[in-house]
């Protein structure tokens, strides 16, 4: 590829050779896009059901405008036709070469080559360590270096062969060739040819394209990747879910648009409102036992007091741990007859009255089955599991304070906790609404702990007082087969999330702790 | 030479997802075309269940490659070695299914992740050509026109529906127009299960009551000398409890159909929790729990059970993989005589076809062959299924598989009218469930008046029966 530095001034000029195929190769992408709109309404050829008919619709519609785009500003040349062409012939290779590798198995066959790669493992080896002998330049003659490149390339050829480069060459020979593969490959054959020639200087000159505009396409490029990975797996099911929500869908069948209603009946909906109920009570409680005790603790772990380190590490445990398993550990800890914490105020108790000569009667609480107790028992496991990772934040905060400002307060006489106090906490505040802001977010989208804590009885737990709206969202959608409804519950969330997350850092705004 | 390595490098990336091999037989030998899946490893780690299929031909569109028919089938196995079993089998049937290549994929071991894989695998189109699912489904999985009728295919293959017990053979006839049973066929039972009691012989003994296998065996063994048992174990005092059940619809449900009642009425088309049966089912369970003798209603019985604490212990079949492990003296007896009997359910779930299949006849002839009496009992041999066929050979080699020794106490269970796990054809089943388990619970911990239950239950409930 050229470097935008390299390239010459931009003025349009004469036609290239390859001005006619080229023009033939616009049309045909615009039929191509035409047909696919066609294909999908009519569902022939692409077949998908419910919102994702429209949603696919939707995307052809918009691969037609860049069609025409590119198309009229080919035969008028300007900078916009060879944008234009050029994400679309992108976009036609990445999909096309994605649908020919999926027809030809080669993503199941992912499996294999980890596999190929452990077998092959002592071959690797080999090669790295060719590589590093034939990139020394001091103390080694150069027949060693020649040795050790030989060497590297033997490993390769080795590996390669054990790897069984021959007949897998041959077997995706066999597959490219299958008459529902290779139209598609040679589609994206021409499509990435087509974006490479758009991507040339000749291309450059053709449309007349100015070093800004050059830079720009520059950037789309390095940001293509991570642009389709946003569009495919976040942007796009974001789009596909809202517009779900107006409609009411099993997931199996057609859907039928329904404007509002689900929207609406959410507002007299007793388990939706619970389930929020639920939220803000676990929020509200949570939220402030999640992050003031971690302040304290990072404070503590910032001394320089022997064996931090290994404290550190110890309260990050929990945030690193998967969160199935420490669910499970604590749903055994919680077990009202056998568990630990039962049988620690158990012993505590006896323990006091053996001391105080008092008749105590150990409180056995049903952590998990008591309709009064359980919502507590998931918040002491989601503060278990945050406050770690809060520490460690906020340990990062402190180390990032001036320490002349503590230098400066003890010249004035000031104490551990008025320094603590005036200094540390103010310091800290950015921190605090990042810390705040991402347990919150984390708080409101509760799921896994009371799904699992509450297993095998129903998650939304006894008298629905563990129903969060994402559990309610899971037994609609996966449950009662209400994907158009329970789409409209994550749209709720996600407005709530959203509008408590902006009133927070518009507030944080307004006190001046937040700048941008 | 650096490209020329990254070319060879990248060609051999290529080589190995497809699979190719020079034959030497090492691990990256590619499996016969159409081999089946390998089955998980034995190191019992879970995610080996879900690992992809992994064929080296690619199916053509329409499921063929030259006179084969490539079909994908999935089955929700219960525990990593169960999915071992059913990889095995798959294999078996690859060998003896002609013209058939066959893929098994185990979903996951977890059942809510296989209900979520399969629904999303129906919305893509990529679902499996035959799949399994929990007897409660068949309604909305026939309704929606996701699965087969292969009424069809088994009238041409000679079967005969009463070769399974009768009352997953209703549903899995029922008709669509009428809700009852007709002569569709939407599949034919995987396994069978019904509840037993877990027995902690030594805590029985320890507390000097009544055996409990011999009170069934001399015709004893009802509501009264079971709540004697309870009661007595539970006086051995301090964590050790007589009796406990898991909080969902079957543990209870089982007490409503020993007194007479039930969840809805006799056609299915309304709620029955208000009958005076179902409330005197309720009544008893109830009263059982305010003795205290009892795991609280809620909590897991299946820890302190195994941990030794509890002496009787309510669950089905499945249970015993695990309870297998314990090492104190145990068995299973019965579930007790309530008024109107010993109240079981029937657990079932199907193997169906699903509607967008290729090949409908091909998967018909593998619905038939996972059902047959050698497969099923392969499968039962690990302890958590019965077979859902009615044959002796079957039968007889789940008797075989011990412990528990009395193994007959779950075929008892089947022989003695139990109520047919099953959907609503005429509602919403996990809407039912969900309202009734929450208001059920309330009344069993106390908290809700069983009188003010019996007066609105049924309206609060009456949503899953509407639209």
């Amino acid at each position: 590829m050229t470097t935008t530095t390299e390239r010459p001034p931009a003025t349009a000029s004469a036609r290239p050779p390859w001005y006619v195929p080229f023009v033939g190769w616009r049309v045909i992408t615009l039929l191509l896009t035409l047909v696919g709109i066609a294909a999908v309404l009519m569902r022939r050829g692409i077949v998908v059901s419910g919102p994702l008919r429209w949603t696919a619709a939707l995307a052809f519609v918009g691969a037609t405008a860049l069609a025409v785009a590119a198309l009229g500003y080919t035969l008028r040349p300007r900078h916009v036709g060879r944008v234009g062409g050029f994400s679309l012939d992108f976009l036609i290779a990445v999909v096309a070469a994605f649908v020919a590798f999926n027809r030809m198995d080669m993503f199941t066959g992912l499996d294999a080559v980890g596999e190929a790669f452990n077998d092959s493992a002592g071959w690797l080896l080999v090669i790295v360590l060719g590589w590093l002998v034939s990139g020394f330049r001091s103390g080694q003659n150069a027949a060693v270096r020649t040795a050790a490149r030989w060497t590297m390339l033997l490993g390769v050829v080795i590996l390669a062969l054990s790897m069984g480069l021959v007949p897998g060459v041959v077997e995706f020979i066999s597959r490219l060739i299958q008459p529902e593969v290779f139209p598609i490959a040679v589609l994206a054959v021409l499509a990435g040819t087509s974006a490479r020639l758009l991507w040339s200087d000749a291309a450059t000159r053709f449309y007349g394209s100015d070093q800004r505009q050059l830079e720009a396409l520059d950037g789309m490029l390095f940001v293509a990747p991570n642009a389709l990975g946003f569009l495919a797996f976040f942007a796009g099911p974001l789009i596909v879910s809202l517009f779900i929500s107006f409609t009411e869908w099993d997931g199996l069948t057609d859907a039928t648009f329904v404007g509002l209603r689900n929207y609406a009946d959410l507002l007299s909906d007793d388990l939706f409102l619970r389930s929020l109920r639920n939220i803000v009570v676990f929020g509200v409680i949570a939220i402030p036992l999640a992050v003031a005790p971690a302040v304290l603790l990072a404070s503590v772990l910032n001394s320089k007091l022997p064996g931090m380190k290994f404290f550190r590490a110890v309260y990050f445990l929990p945030s690193i741990a998967g969160v199935v398993g420490v669910t499970l550990i604590w749903k055994q800890l919680f077990d009202s007859t056998v568990g630990y914490v039962n049988f620690a105020i158990l012993k505590v108790t006896e323990w006091l009255n053996a001391l105080l000569g008092s008749g105590l009667d150990a409180p056995q609480p049903q952590w998990i089955s008591d309709t009064n107790i359980a919502l507590f028992s998931v918040i002491i496991l989601f503060v278990w599991q945050q406050i770690g990772f809060n520490t460690v934040l906020f340990l990062a905060g402190m180390q990032g304070i001036d320490g002349t400002l503590y230098e400066a307060a003890e010249l004035d006489g000031a104490g551990p906790w008025k320094k603590f106090v005036n200094i540390t906490i103010p310091m800290l505040r950015p921190t605090t609404v990042f810390v705040v802001a991402t347990t919150t977010i984390l708080a409101l989208q509760l799921f896994n702990e009371p799904f699992i804590l509450q297993s095998p009885s129903p998650p939304s737990g006894p008298g629905n007082a563990t129903l969060t709206p994402v559990i309610y969202l899971y037994q609609n959608a996966f449950q009662e087969f209400e994907i158009g409804y329970a789409s409209a519950v994550a749209w709720a969330l996600f407005l709530l999330i959203f509008g408590v997350t902006l009133l927070y850092f518009r507030r944080s705004r307004e006190d001046g702790v937040l700048t941008t | 030479m650096k490209r020329l390595l990254m070319l060879l490098l990248a060609l051999s990336l290529v080589a190995a997802a497809c699979g190719g091999d020079d034959g030497g037989g090492d691990a990256t030998a590619a499996p016969e075309p159409g081999a089946t899946t390998a089955a998980p490893s034995d190191d019992g780690d879970a995610d080996d269940t879900t690992a992809a299929p992994d064929t080296t031909t690619p199916p053509s569109d329409d499921g063929q490659t030259g006179d084969e028919v490539n079909l994908r089938w999935m089955t929700r196995p219960d525990n990593p070695e169960e999915a071992a079993v059913y990889g095995e089998i798959s294999d078996q049937l690859n060998d003896s299914l002609e013209g058939i290549t066959l893929t098994y994929e185990p979903g996951s071991n977890e059942g809510e992740g296989y209900q979520q894989t399969l629904l999303t695998n129906l919305s893509a189109g990529t679902a499996p050509d035959v799949f399994w699912i929990p007897g409660t489904d068949i309604a909305d999985f026939a309704s929606r026109g996701v699965i087969l009728d292969l009424r069809e295919f088994a009238d041409a293959s000679g079967h005969s529906d009463d070769d399974f017990y009768p009352g997953p053979m209703a549903h899995l006839t029922t008709d669509l127009e009428t809700g009852q049973p007709g002569n569709a066929l939407w599949g034919l039972p995987r396994d069978v299960s019904t509840f037993a009691l877990y027995v902690n012989k030594d805590l029985i003994a320890e507390a000097g009551v009544p055996d409990p296998l011999e009170l069934e065996a001399t015709g004893e063994w009802d509501w009264d000398a079971f709540n004697e048992v309870v009661t007595g174990v539970a006086d051995l005092g301090g964590e050790i409890k007589g009796y406990g059940q898991s909080n969902w619809w079957g543990p209870f449900g089982a007490w409503l159909n020993a007194a007479g009642g039930g969840f809805f009425n006799e056609d299915r088309t309304a709620c029955a929790l208000d009958s005076d049966e179902s409330i005197a089912g309720l009544a008893a369970l109830r009263d059982l729990y305010a003795t205290g003798a009892t795991i609280p209603y809620g909590e897991e019985p299946e820890p302190p059970f195994r941990a030794g604490t509890v002496g009787l212990f309510q669950n089905g079949r499945w249970a015993t993989p695990g309870i297998r492990t314990v090492d104190f003296d145990w068995d299973v007896v019965g579930l007790p005589q309530g008024p109107d009997g010993p109240g079981n359910w029937l657990f079932w779930g199907a193997y169906v076809v699903n509607a967008t299949t290729e090949n409908p006849e091909a998967a018909w002839e593998l619905v038939s062959a996972l059902t047959q009496a050698d497969v099923q009992a392969q499968i039962s041999e690990l302890g958590a299924n019965i077979p859902s066929r009615v044959s002796d050979d079957a039968l007889q080699a789940f008797l075989g598989f011990t412990p528990p020794e009395n193994n007959q106490a779950f075929l008892d269970g089947l022989q003695q009218n139990p109520t047919t796990e099953g959907p609503l054809w005429a509602g919403n089943w996990p809407e039912f469930s969900n309202l009734m388990g929450t208001e059920v619970q309330a009344v069993v911990t106390g908290e809700r008046d069983i009188a003010d239950y019996q007066t609105n239950i049924c309206s609060e409930t009456a949503p899953a029966f509407e639209g």
